[in-house]
């Protein structure tokens, strides 16, 4: 792991020319980028904006009236007790929620200035630029090099692989430790490396977003320490969103911090700082403190 | 239970689950004791044994019987041996089983011209592309090229039989087998040598050369075997010789496994030894029934006489058109059941209903399904316009398969949607949030993941299926046949339906003698069948890691 360079990130927030170049460079990414007006989006630097968002499986509503924006580059973190609707809400933004019949989306959310859940935007394409990754460590049982290429096989980039594979093993920081045996079986890597794995695979079809869904809850310290390393050094070139049960995890990666509360209430979003020293309201002060949840 | 004393813990008391696990015991004996009776009397019968004298016993006790045990004393200890052992039989029954399956498909089903075509248009260009894949692993249009190609290539077949056909004419049967199977075997060994061994060029170049040297040159002593054709003997050399070649070889290279090598010289020398002392003694001999006239022949009215050729043929060809019906409609019923059809809704409960009457249709006895394939196959008559559709004949080939199809659709369903709801969600998950499509999904991870399961269900059913009566009888098929079928509209008799019949012959040599051959035959071919598929699974098991 390198942990040097990770004092550096919080310098570069996005600006105007970033999110332009991430837009022009990519031109054959699927359909959305036609609708990425800039005069559009209402603040530069925001990516994803979730507006009244509600989110039900059957009659049970999970989400209620979520009103988030999310900034580019930039590590997003989403804490709060169990069930209280974070993995939902992550799951909205690249329409996972699909998967599940009885799931149902009202509102809006959108990703560069277009609501996903619009009829027109097929869901196939905006996972193709959003990447995730689980909570459990999940990947194929394929060689490691097959897993990498999976996602670059399914969207047919296939040039230059062999490159691209290996700029993504740098990236997740796991190349040094299997360059030798990419052939070998992905399951016998051991689960820290297995979810690096899993990180590998997601940005090697370059996205603009990767969602983590708590990926150090199912590892030991020194995977999570490694994990958390990472994920700051991804923030420099993707937008990092983040749910996690561990509140020193977000206190220590994330730059904003949103709190939700049982019954899919967003309580408070705000910088991380602001979130963990001096939260505006009582209950996320509760909940911080562990007075509750 | 606990009964606390003064000097530990106490006891707890294992007195019931210790009965339970005796009568668990039991009952497993009970079912095992009975096949195994079963098994060893129906044996006895069809190999003759009561009519050998007590020399042939004794000689064969010393020249092979007590080698064996010797050998397999010797090997009790070390592993490494067992293993080697373990290699040459298993390798060698799989080869012989597979010759034997592919003498029935390729050499008197298919015959020359038909096999010549197909490999042509289907087999060789699906092997060049799979082969292309390995080889060039960036190549994703390669998956969807080898689909076509197994929708194209039989069309293409179809259309081109008759020029092809005449290519084949010309060749000759044997110069068609020794270019399909002895030339591209010829380079599978030689793969296998520089891949498997690290042989050198040279070495690599010799084991190319020498299969069709070697198949060349056994023509002549082929010829002088009256039943034995060029075409028998290239696929035999083939299909048994590259295995049992790959062991030997395998095992030999390995000094630790090199003594694992007496075993196939113990069992082959004290063959030939037994034989010879038997032969010089003149001993009374077994008399079997199931020998090489008895799988040639037809039936006939004398016992000694009658065979099962034209049965053995019917049931092969009946079992891989029910295959290929079971599989494509089995495994694609249980993918839309399980990947595409909604779970809520009206159509979610259409969904349950129709998996509830699967399970349902899978407990209608056999004899009910006969009676569907007479009604919808034989016995109807309806006319859509011009068109009239009057069945495809009684106790047809095409029937009889569609019958039996009809009859294990259910279980090869229901096994298939337990081996693709087996593939773990989080894996789907993986694939979707990689941005791919359902059929990505299930193409890349939720088959290749659940292929080793619906090949076992599938093989189960197919079991059933070979040694099924009852639906036979209903739709017609005549119980004795002097022909194999020719083609999908003729009539046809199988193994089961020949059995039934002289079971109830008034001869006693029938009853006991022939019966018991054609049931040890039904039973060698199901296992051959079974270990076919057994290797394609491993196979598939060994890619899955």
């Amino acid at each position: 792991m390198t942990t040097e360079n990770t004092a550096t990130e919080q310098e570069t927030p996005a600006d105007d020319e970033q999110s332009d170049s991430l837009v022009t460079t990519d031109p054959g990414k699927g359909g959305l980028s036609e609708n990425d007006d800039r005069g559009a989006v209402t603040t530069a630097d925001t990516i994803i904006q979730s507006r009244d968002l509600d989110v039900f499986y059957g009659e049970t509503q999970a989400l209620q009236e979520i009103d988030l924006a999310i900034p580019e580059n930039q590590v997003t973190a989403m804490i709060g007790p169990s069930g209280c609707g974070k993995s939902t809400f992550l799951r909205c933004i690249n329409r996972m929620n699909d998967l599940i019949d009885i799931a149902r989306v009202e509102g809006e959310l959108t990703f560069n200035g277009k609501n996903v859940y619009d009829d027109d935007v097929d869901p196939v394409a905006l996972r193709r630029r959003i990447g995730m990754v689980f909570q459990h460590p999940n990947p194929f049982p394929k060689s490691i090099y097959d897993n990498v290429a999976y996602g670059l096989r399914t969207q047919d980039k296939t040039d230059d692989m062999d490159e691209v594979i290996e700029e993504s093993l740098k990236k997740a920081a796991l190349w040094d430790e299997v360059k030798d045996r990419l052939d070998e079986s992905a399951l016998d890597l051991s689960g820290g490396q297995q979810q690096r794995l899993c990180i590998a695979r997601a940005i090697a079809v370059d996205p603009e977003v990767v969602l983590m869904d708590e990926p150090a809850s199912a590892l030991d310290p020194i995977a999570t320490s490694q994990i958390e390393d990472l994920i700051e050094e991804l923030a420099e070139e993707y937008t990092v969103v983040i749910v996690t049960h561990n509140m020193q995890q977000a206190a220590r990666i994330s730059d904003k911090t949103a709190v939700f509360l049982t019954g899919g209430e967003l309580v408070e979003f705000d910088d991380t700082d602001k979130i963990f020293e001096n939260p505006d309201s009582q209950r996320v002060e509760d909940y911080i403190t562990g007075k509750f949840g | 239970m606990a009964t606390q004393t003064e000097t530990g813990f106490g006891q707890v008391s294992r007195l019931q689950g210790t009965v339970f696990k005796y009568l668990t015991f039991g009952a497993s004996l009970v079912g095992i004791f009975a096949l195994g009776v079963l098994l060893a009397y129906v044996f006895w019968d069809a190999l003759g044994l009561d009519s050998a004298g007590t020399v042939w016993y004794l000689t064969y006790t010393v020249t092979l019987l007590a080698p064996l045990v010797g050998f397999l004393a010797y090997a009790r200890d070390r592993p490494e041996v067992t293993a080697g052992a373990l290699e040459v039989v298993g390798l060698t029954l799989a080869g012989g089983m597979l010759s034997f399956a592919a003498i029935i498909v390729l050499i008197v089903i298919a015959g020359p011209q038909v096999w010549f075509t197909y490999f042509l248009t289907v087999v060789a260009p699906l092997v060049g592309l799979f082969l292309y894949g390995q080889y060039n692993r960036e190549a994703t249009w390669v998956g969807l090229a080898m689909l076509g190609a197994v929708v194209v290539g039989p069309i293409a077949g179809t259309l081109l039989l008759g020029t092809f056909g005449t290519v084949a004419a010309l060749l000759g049967a044997p110069g068609v087998y020794f270019l399909s199977l002895v030339v591209p075997g010829a380079g599978l060994a030689a793969f296998l040598a520089a891949d498997r061994f690290e042989a050198s060029r040279r070495v690599t170049a010799t084991v190319g050369v020498v299969l069709p040297v070697l198949a060349i040159a056994g023509v002549p002593l082929v010829d002088t075997v009256p039943v034995l054709a060029r075409s028998v003997w290239f696929a035999v050399l083939v299909i048994l010789g590259l295995p049992v070649g790959y062991a030997v070889a395998n095992t030999a290279r390995q000094p630790a496994r090199r003594a694992a090598l007496a075993l196939p010289a113990i069992a082959v020398g004290g063959f030939l030894v037994g034989e010879f002392v038997v032969g010089a003694l003149g001993a009374a001999q077994p008399s079997p029934w199931l020998d090489w006239q008895f799988l040639t022949s037809p039936t006939s009215s004398l016992p000694a006489n009658a065979g099962l050729y034209p049965a053995v043929i019917g049931s092969v060809f009946l079992i891989i058109l029910v295959s290929i019906f079971t599989f494509v409609f089995g495994v694609g019923t249980a993918l839309y059941l399980e990947e595409y059809a909604p779970a809520s809704g009206l159509f979610g409960t259409a969904t349950r209903l129709i998996n509830v009457n699967i399970s349902n249709l899978a407990g209608v006895p056999s004899v009910v399904y006969g009676l569907l394939g007479l009604g919808i196959f034989v016995n109807i008559n309806v006319q859509f316009g011009p068109v009239v559709y009057a069945g495809i004949g009684a106790g047809t080939v095409l029937t009889a398969a569609l019958t039996l199809s009809l009859l294990i659709l259910p279980i090869v369903v229901i096994s298939a949607q337990e081996a693709i709801r087996s593939v773990p969600d989080s894996l789907r998950q993986a694939s979707y949030g990689m941005g791919a499509t359902r059929w990505q999904t299930i193409r890349n991870v939720v088959l290749p993941r659940s292929l080793p399961g619906i090949l076992t269900g599938t093989i189960l059913a197919l079991g059933r299926a070979i040694g099924e009566t009852a639906p036979l009888i209903m739709i017609g098929a005549v119980g004795t046949k002097y022909t194999p079928p020719g083609g999908l509209f003729d009539t046809l008799t199988a193994m089961p339906m020949q059995i039934y019949t002289w079971a109830f012959l008034p001869s006693e040599e029938f009853r006991y003698g022939v019966v018991a051959a054609g049931v040890v035959t039904l039973l060698i071919v199901l296992l051959s069948m079974n270990s076919v598929a057994i290797l394609v699974r491993n196979k598939y098991q060994q890619e899955a890691y």
